[in-house]
C-alpha cells in the first residue's frame, strides 16, 4: 500500500493554533499503528476558522478535517480518516467547501494546495507560466500587458501599476531596483504574509517579471520583523530559485539578470510607507521622504525604483500567464481583477477571501464571515487597516471597490476588514486611532507628530466628559490640519477613522458623564 | 521656460524651480521653517503650504517643482487655515519663554506667530520637554524649543561634512542630538545658530549678554583668515558682542568659520590701549609723545640701512603702504610681509593668487591639493570644495598631510617630488588632471614656506603648465593664503628691495646685532626670541609675543576698529568698516605709522584716509577696483631645483589659535581644550 499523503499547514496562523503539535501527533499515531503516511506541510487554505485544517489525499480528492486538535487525532485514526471516512470534524472535499469554492482565487490559486518550498509542486500547479510567457516579450510589451490588465497597487493607494512600471521603464539610469513592500503592518491583514509563507515562488516570479519589464537587476523584499517565518521561507525559496535559474545572472537562459535579497525591518509601521521603506533599506532612520521626486525616478540610493506591495507583484504572474483580458474580466469599473479581502476581528469565519472587486461588504462579512464571533449584531466595520474609516452596519450593502468605498468616505487600503459587534465603544476606537498614530508617527512633519499626540489628549478629555462640545470642535479642527497638512498618508489618514466614528456614532462621544457628576 | 501663475500674477521661471522660489521672485512671501535655499529640501515643517489648482490637498511649496500652467494660490482661506493650524501645533510644544530666549527679537517662529498665531492656547496639557544637549563650547542648546525642522542636521551632514548630528526617537519623542552627546567637531558649527529658526541653538559665549535689538550692526569683512568673508559686526557701545556672516556668493555664500565668528571676545582682551616704553627692562605705560620721542632718539642714533620692517598677518593695505613709504624714506630695503617665510614673489600676480576664484572651484573637475589642510586654513572654502565634490564631478588628490577633509580624496603621499612626477607626466594623477576640463591645484603655504619653497613653487607652476590648468577663461593655479594681509602686501611689493633682507635674514641679522631698529607691524609669528638686542618697535592691537619683546609699543586697531583695505586670497580688494573705536589711546595703524614718520622727520605726504587710498591705487591700480577680481596674467615663476624629501604639511597647527586675536580669546581657548591639540591631525578614517 502506498503511503497516504496527509497535509497539515505550516502557515503561522495554523501553527499559532497548534498545527505543529497536530502534525507531530499524527506522525506518532501513524507510527504507533504501523501505518505509513506521507506528511506534507502545505500552506494554509485561508480558512483560518478551520485551522488547524488537516487534509487527506484520497482518490476522490483531498478531504478536509478541521479544526483538529491534538486530542482529536486518535479519534480521526479510529474513524479511518485516512480513507476520507466521515468524522464530526470532516468538512468533505476541500475544494467543495462552499466558503472556498465560491471564491475567485486567481492570485491565491495555489494557496494551501502546495508545499510552499517545493519547486516541482509550484510548476505542477501553474507556477512559472507567467515568467515563461514574459521572457520572449519586450520589456515595453510586459509593461503594456500589466497596464492593460488594470492592476492597481494593492498596498492601499490603488495607483495604477502600469503607469508606475512605465515610469521606471522609461527612466534612464545605470541601475534600477525593484522593491517589494512586505511591511504588512495594518491591523487585521495577513494576505502578504500568506503569499510569502505559503507561495513564496509566486512573489519571486512576479518580482522577476517586474525586473525584466523595468530594467532592474536587483530586488529587495522588505519584510517586517514580526514575520520570521516569511523571511525564512523567502530566503529558502530564493536559494531554490537561484538553483533552478529562476533568478540569477541568466534567468532560464534568457540572458536576463536579476538578484533578490530579503531585508528585515525594525518594527516601525511607517516603514510601510514607500519612501520610509527606502530610507530603511538604505540603512537610515525610517523617515518619510518628501515627494516629488517620486521613487520611480529617484528611489533606492537615488536610482529609479519600482516599489510595489506583495499582492501587486503576486498578481503579476497570473496576469502574464492568462493575459490582461482574462484578468480584467474580473472586477468592476476602474477596480479590475480580484482583491484579497482579509476577514478579522469579531468574526465567526475569519480568513482570506479572494473575490472580484465589487462584492458587497455584506456578502464578505455575513456571507463568508458568518457574522460576529460573539453572535451579537455588527455595529461597525473598519475597512483598510488602522487608518481606514469605520463603516456603520447600515452601509454594509455597498460594493467593495475603490470608487464606491471612496464615495462613502472609506478606503480599500490593503483589503483588511475588522468587525466589531454592538458592545464596541467608538469613542475609544477613535482614541485608539490617534494613539496608534502618536505611537507610529515618524516625527518628521509637524501635523502628524504633534497632532496625533494632542489628539490623544483631546480624546481623553472627551471620554472623561470634559468640555465635550469644545473638545469635539477642537478634535475636528485638529483632524483637518492633520488631513490637509501631513507629509504622508500616515498623518493624512489618521483623521479618517476618528472622523468616521464621530460622524456615524456621535452618541458614543457624549455618553460619558462630566467628571464632576461622576464623582458625585 | 515654464510659466505659472501665483496669486493671479504670471511668471516665467527656469524648469526645476520650486513654487517657493518662484513666489520669492514675485515678491510673494511664503512662511517657512525647515526650508533653506542652501540645504536639501526636507518638507517637514508644513508651514509653506499653498494651494495648487487640480491638486486635492495643499502642497508644500518648498518641495513642489513648478509645471507649465500651474495655478498657485498662497492667500486662500484654506492656506491660511493650514498655516494657522501648523503654527498652533508648533506653539503647543514650544515654550513661550521668549523673554529669556536669546533668539527673542530675531526668531522666525516669533515673527510667524505674529502673522499666524493665536493669543491663547486651546490645550492645557504639559508641553513637551527635552533634555538639553551638549554641542560643545560654542553652541548653547535648549532643545525644548526645537521644532524639529532638521536644518541643523542637514547643514552638518551636507555642508559641514560632520555627520555627527541626527535625530533619535520617533513621533513626539524625536530629538535632535549629537552622536553620543559629544560636542560637534566642526569648524563651521556656528552656522547652526544662524540656521536654527528658533532659540534651540544659540550663541553660547554670548549667552544672556544681549537682546538683539540693542545691537548696532556694521557690515564689514573678516580678517581671521585670507578668504575675506562678508561679516556683520554686532556691537553694543564699544564692545563687539557677536559676528555673523553676510551673504557673499563669491566668497563665503552665507557661512562663517568658527574662528571668524567666535574669536571676537579676543577683541577686548589683552588689548594694547596705550603706548608703552621699556624702562629698566619693564614695559611702562606712557604717552604717545614720550613713546615717539624715545623711538625717534633711538632711530636717530642708528645707521642707515640698519632698520627693518616685518608686516603681520592682520596688516591692512593702508598701513603697509605707509610703512613701505616710511622704509623708503629711511633708506632701508629690509622689509617683508612673509612671516612664515613663504617663497612667494611680489610682481607677477598670478603667481600668488587663488586664480580660479573661490566660487570658480565649483567648475573644477580635478583638484590637486599640495601642502595644505584647507579644512583648518580656510574652513568656509573647504565647504565649497565639499559642495563640488558632493556633485560627483570633482576628483581630489592630496600631496601633504593625510587628514579628514570631509570629502574623499586620493592621497598621493607627502613628498614634494611627487609634483615633479606629475609635471613630467609619469604619475597617474597627471592623466586625471589632463583629462579634466577644468583642472585645478591648491598650493598651501605649507608647500612654499620651506627652504625649498621656491623650487616647490616652480614645480607647481610646471604642473599647471603641463596639465592644461591655464587656458582661456580658466586658471586653476591657486595659492591658498592663510593671512588676511598677505596678498595686499604682495600687491604693494612689501618684500625686500634691492639688497634687502627677508624675514629669516632680518631675524638672523637682529640676532647677530646687525640691526638697530626692527618695526613689527602686528608681526607675532616670527622667532621673537631670536631678535637679540635689537630695538623692537611693536605696532599692533594685542599684547602678544611681539609686544612682550618690544622696546616701544604703539597701540593699533583691530580689523573691527578701522576702515581698512584687505585683499583676499583671490586678489579681491575689500574694505572693512569701523564697528567700534580702538580702545583707549589706540589709533588706526596707518596713522600710527604716519605719526612715527613725522616723529622721525620724514612726514608722509598724506594725512587723510582718502589720500592714503589714492596712494594705494598709485602703487598698484588693483586697489582702485573694490570688490572685484581681475584675471591675472600668467608667466614663469618659481625656481628650478631639487626639492627636499621633508613631508609637506600645513602651516597651521591649531585652528583655534593662529593670531593675536584668537590667542587672546577665551572662547577659542575653550574650543582648544574641548577639541584637543590634535584636532588638525584628524585622521581620514577609512579613506585616503
Amino acid at each position: 500500500m502506498n503511503a497516504i499523503t496527509i497535509y497539515v499547514p505550516i502557515d503561522s496562523a495554523a501553527r499559532s493554533v497548534g498545527a505543529d503539535d497536530v502534525a507531530e501527533v499524527i506522525q506518532t499515531e501513524a507510527a504507533k499503528r504501523g501505518i505509513e503516511i506521507k506528511l506534507v506541510r502545505n500552506g494554509t487554505r485561508g480558512m483560518l476558522w478551520l485551522e488547524p485544517l488537516v487534509e487527506v489525499a484520497t482518490p476522490a480528492g483531498r478531504i478536509a478535517y478541521g479544526p483538529v486538535t491534538v486530542n482529536d487525532v486518535a479519534g480521526l485514526f479510529k474513524a479511518d480518516f485516512l480513507k476520507g471516512s466521515p468524522h464530526h470534524l470532516s468538512r468533505g472535499l476541500t475544494d467543495q467547501i462552499p466558503w472556498l469554492k465560491s471564491q475567485e482565487r486567481l492570485t491565491f490559486a495555489r494557496l494551501g494546495i502546495t508545499d510552499p518550498l517545493n519547486p516541482d509542486d509550484y510548476v505542477a500547479h501553474g507556477g512559472l507560466a507567467g515568467l515563461i510567457k514574459a521572457l520572449p516579450l519586450s520589456p515595453a510589451a510586459i509593461v503594456a500587458e500589466v497596464a492593460e490588465s488594470g492592476l492597481r497597487g494593492r498596498g492601499g493607494a490603488g495607483f495604477p501599476a502600469g503607469i508606475k512600471w512605465k515610469t521606471v521603464h522609461d527612466a534612464v539610469a545605470d541601475e534600477k531596483f525593484v522593491c517589494c513592500n512586505a511591511d504588512e503592518g495594518d491591523s487585521g491583514t495577513f494576505a502578504d504574509r500568506m503569499v510569502m509563507e505559503d507561495d513564496p515562488f509566486m512573489l519571486i516570479e512576479g518580482m522577476t517579471i517586474a525586473a525584466i519589464a523595468t530594467g532592474a537587476t536587483q530586488g529587495y523584499i522588505y519584510v517586517r520583523s514580526e514575520y520570521p517565518q516569511a523571511k525564512l521561507h523567502l530566503e529558502k525559496a530564493i536559494a531554490i530559485a537561484l538553483d533552478h535559474k529562476w533568478l540569477g545572472d541568466n534567468i532560464l537562459g534568457s540572458g536576463h539578470r536579476f538578484h533578490l535579497d530579503v531585508r528585515v525591518g525594525a518594527g516601525a509601521y511607517v516603514c510601510g510607507e514607500e519612501t520610509a521603506m527606502l530610507e530603511s533599506l538604505e540603512g537610515k532612520r525610517g523617515i518619510v521622504r518628501d515627494k516629488p521626486p517620486i521613487p520611480a525616478l529617484v528611489g533606492l540610493w537615488g536610482k529609479p525604483t519600482l516599489v510595489n506591495n506583495v499582492l501587486t507583484l503576486a498578481s503579476v504572474p497570473v496576469i502574464l500567464a492568462k493575459g490582461a483580458a482574462f484578468y480584467k474580466n474580473y472586477g468592476v469599473g476602474k477596480s479590475l481583477g480580484t482583491q484579497a479581502f482579509q476577514l478579522a476581528g469579531n468574526i465567526k469565519q475569519g480568513g482570506l477571501v479572494e473575490k472580484s472587486f465589487g462584492v458587497s461588504l455584506d456578502e464578505l462579512i455575513n456571507g463568508y464571515g458568518g457574522g460576529t464571533h460573539t453572535g451579537r449584531p455588527i455595529r461597525a466595520v473598519q475597512v483598510g487597516g488602522p487608518l481606514g474609516s469605520y463603516v456603520p452596519a447600515h452601509q454594509l450593502t455597498i460594493a467593495a471597490d475603490y470608487e464606491t468605498l471612496t464615495s462613502i468616505g472609506a478606503i480599500m487600503g490593503h483589503g483588511g476588514i475588522v468587525v466589531f459587534d454592538d458592545t464596541v465603544d467608538m469613542a475609544r476606537q477613535a482614541h485608539f486611532a490617534m494613539e496608534f498614530c502618536a505611537e507610529e508617527s515618524c516625527g518628521k512633519c509637524t501635523p502628524c507628530r504633534i497632532g496625533s499626540t494632542r489628539g490623544v489628549e483631546v480624546m481623553n478629555h472627551i471620554i472623561a466628559g470634559t468640555k465635550v462640545p469644545e473638545n469635539l470642535k477642537l478634535l475636528d479642527e485638529l483632524c483637518e490640519i492633520m488631513a490637509t497638512g501631513s507629509l504622508c498618508a500616515m498623518g493624512g489618514l489618521t483623521p479618517l477613522p476618528v472622523r468616521s466614528a464621530m460622524t456615524h456614532f456621535p452618541e458614543d462621544f457624549h455618553k460619558h458623564p462630566p467628571a464632576t457628576q461622576r464623582v458625585a | 521656460m515654464p510659466k505659472l501663475t501665483i496669486d493671479g500674477r504670471e511668471i516665467e521661471v527656469e524648469a526645476g524651480t520650486t513654487i517657493i522660489q518662484a513666489a520669492e521672485l514675485l515678491g510673494i512671501e511664503i512662511p517657512r521653517f525647515c526650508y533653506h535655499e542652501r540645504l536639501a529640501i526636507a518638507g517637514n515643517c508644513r508651514m509653506c503650504l499653498v494651494e495648487v489648482e487640480k491638486m486635492p490637498k495643499p502642497v508644500a511649496s518648498c518641495a513642489m517643482p513648478i509645471n507649465e500652467g500651474m495655478v498657485v494660490k498662497t492667500n486662500t482661506p484654506t492656506v491660511k487655515n493650514a498655516r494657522q493650524g501648523v503654527m498652533e501645533f508648533l506653539l503647543l510644544n514650544h515654550p513661550l519663554d521668549c523673554p529669556i530666549c536669546d533668539q527673542g527679537g530675531e526668531c522666525d517662529l516669533q515673527d510667524q506667530a505674529m502673522a499666524y498665531g493665536k493669543d491663547h492656547s486651546r490645550c492645557d496639557e504639559q508641553k513637551r520637554a527635552v533634555d538639553k544637549k551638549n554641542f560643545g563650547p560654542l553652541i548653547e542648546t535648549a532643545m525644548t524649543r526645537c521644532i524639529q525642522c532638521t536644518r541643523c542636521v542637514r547643514f552638518a551632514n551636507e555642508i559641514a561634512g560632520a555627520p555627527e548630528l541626527g535625530a533619535l526617537g520617533r513621533g513626539e519623542h524625536m530629538e535632535i542630538t549629537t552622536y553620543l552627546n559629544q560636542a560637534l567637531d566642526s569648524e563651521l558649527s556656528g552656522n547652526l545658530i544662524d540656521l536654527c529658526p528658533v532659540g534651540a541653538l544659540t550663541n553660547k559665549p554670548a549667552s544672556f549678554t544681549y537682546r538683539s535689538w540693542e545691537l548696532k550692526s556694521t557690515e564689514s569683512v573678516d580678517a581671521m583668515d585670507a578668504l575675506g568673508s562678508a561679516i556683520r559686526i554686532d556691537t553694543r557701545g564699544n564692545q563687539v558682542i557677536r559676528i555673523l556672516p553676510r551673504v557673499n556668493d563669491d566668497v563665503n555664500e552665507e557661512w562663517l568659520s568658527d574662528r571668524s565668528r567666535f574669536a571676537c571676545d579676543g577683541l577686548s582682551l589683552q588689548r594694547l590701549d596705550k603706548p608703552y616704553v621699556r624702562r629698566d627692562g619693564k614695559l611702562a605705560a606712557t604717552t604717545w609723545s614720550d613713546a615717539l620721542s624715545v623711538l625717534a632718539a633711538k632711530v636717530k642714533s642708528s645707521m642707515t640701512g640698519r632698520m627693518a620692517f616685518i608686516a603681520g598677518d592682520h596688516s591692512d593695505a593702508e598701513t603697509l603702504v605707509a610703512a613701505k613709504d616710511l622704509a623708503a624714506a629711511m633708506g632701508t630695503t629690509h622689509l617683508d610681509c612673509r612671516q612664515d617665510g613663504a617663497a612667494l614673489e611680489a610682481g607677477l600676480r598670478a603667481s600668488y593668487l587663488f586664480n580660479s576664484t573661490i566660487a570658480g572651484i565649483e567648475h573644477a573637475d580635478a583638484l590637486l591639493i599640495v601642502g595644505s589642510n584647507p579644512r583648518i586654513e580656510a574652513a568656509v572654502f573647504n565647504a565649497r570644495v565639499r559642495k563640488r565634490w558632493l556633485t560627483g564631478k570633482l576628483k581630489v588628490a592630496v600631496i601633504g598631510p593625510k587628514v579628514d577633509l570631509t570629502y574623499k580624496y586620493e592621497w598621493l603621499g607627502d613628498n614634494p617630488s611627487i609634483l615633479a612626477d606629475i609635471a613630467a607626466g609619469t604619475h597617474p594623477f597627471a592623466a586625471t588632471l589632463k583629462a579634466a576640463a577644468n583642472p585645478a591645484l591648491i598650493l598651501g603655504q605649507g608647500a612654499v614656506a620651506r627652504t625649498d619653497g621656491s623650487a616647490v613653487l616652480g614645480l607647481a607652476r610646471k604642473v599647471a603648465d603641463t596639465t592644461g590648468m591655464v587656458k582661456d577663461g580658466w586658471n586653476g593655479f591657486n595659492v591658498l593664503h592663510t593671512a588676511a594681509s598677505r596678498v595686499g602686501a604682495l600687491d604693494l611689493g612689501f618684500v625686500p628691495g634691492t639688497g634687502g633682507k627677508n624675514v629669516a635674514e632680518i631675524v638672523a641679522a637682529a640676532g647677530k646685532g646687525e640691526l638697530d631698529v626692527l618695526f613689527l607691524l602686528g608681526a607675532d609669528e616670527i622667532d621673537i626670541s631670536g631678535l637679540g638686542s635689537t630695538f623692537v618697535v611693536y605696532i599692533g592691537s594685542h599684547g602678544d609675543f611681539g609686544a612682550h619683546r618690544a622696546d616701544v609699543v604703539l597701540p593699533g586697531a583691530a580689523y573691527t576698529e578701522k576702515n581698512a583695505t584687505f585683499v583676499n586670497t583671490e586678489g579681491r580688494v575689500q574694505r572693512t568698516r569701523l564697528a567700534t573705536f580702538p580702545p583707549g589711546e589706540a589709533k588706526e595703524d596707518w596713522k600710527v605709522v604716519a605719526a612715527v614718520a613725522e616723529a622721525l622727520g620724514k612726514a608722509l605726504p598724506y594725512t587723510t584716509l582718502s589720500q592714503v587710498r589714492e596712494r594705494l591705487s598709485a602703487v598698484n591700480p588693483v586697489f582702485a577696483q573694490i570688490d572685484m577680481v581681475a584675471p591675472a596674467s600668467w608667466g614663469t615663476f618659481g625656481q628650478d631645483g631639487s626639492v627636499l624629501p621633508q613631508p609637506l604639511t600645513s602651516t597651521i597647527k591649531t585652528f583655534y589659535a593662529v593670531d593675536p586675536i584668537s590667542r587672546s580669546s577665551k572662547t577659542m581657548a575653550q574650543c582648544q581644550a574641548a577639541f584637543g591639540e590634535d584636532q588638525c591631525q584628524r585622521k581620514t578614517g577609512t579613506h585616503g
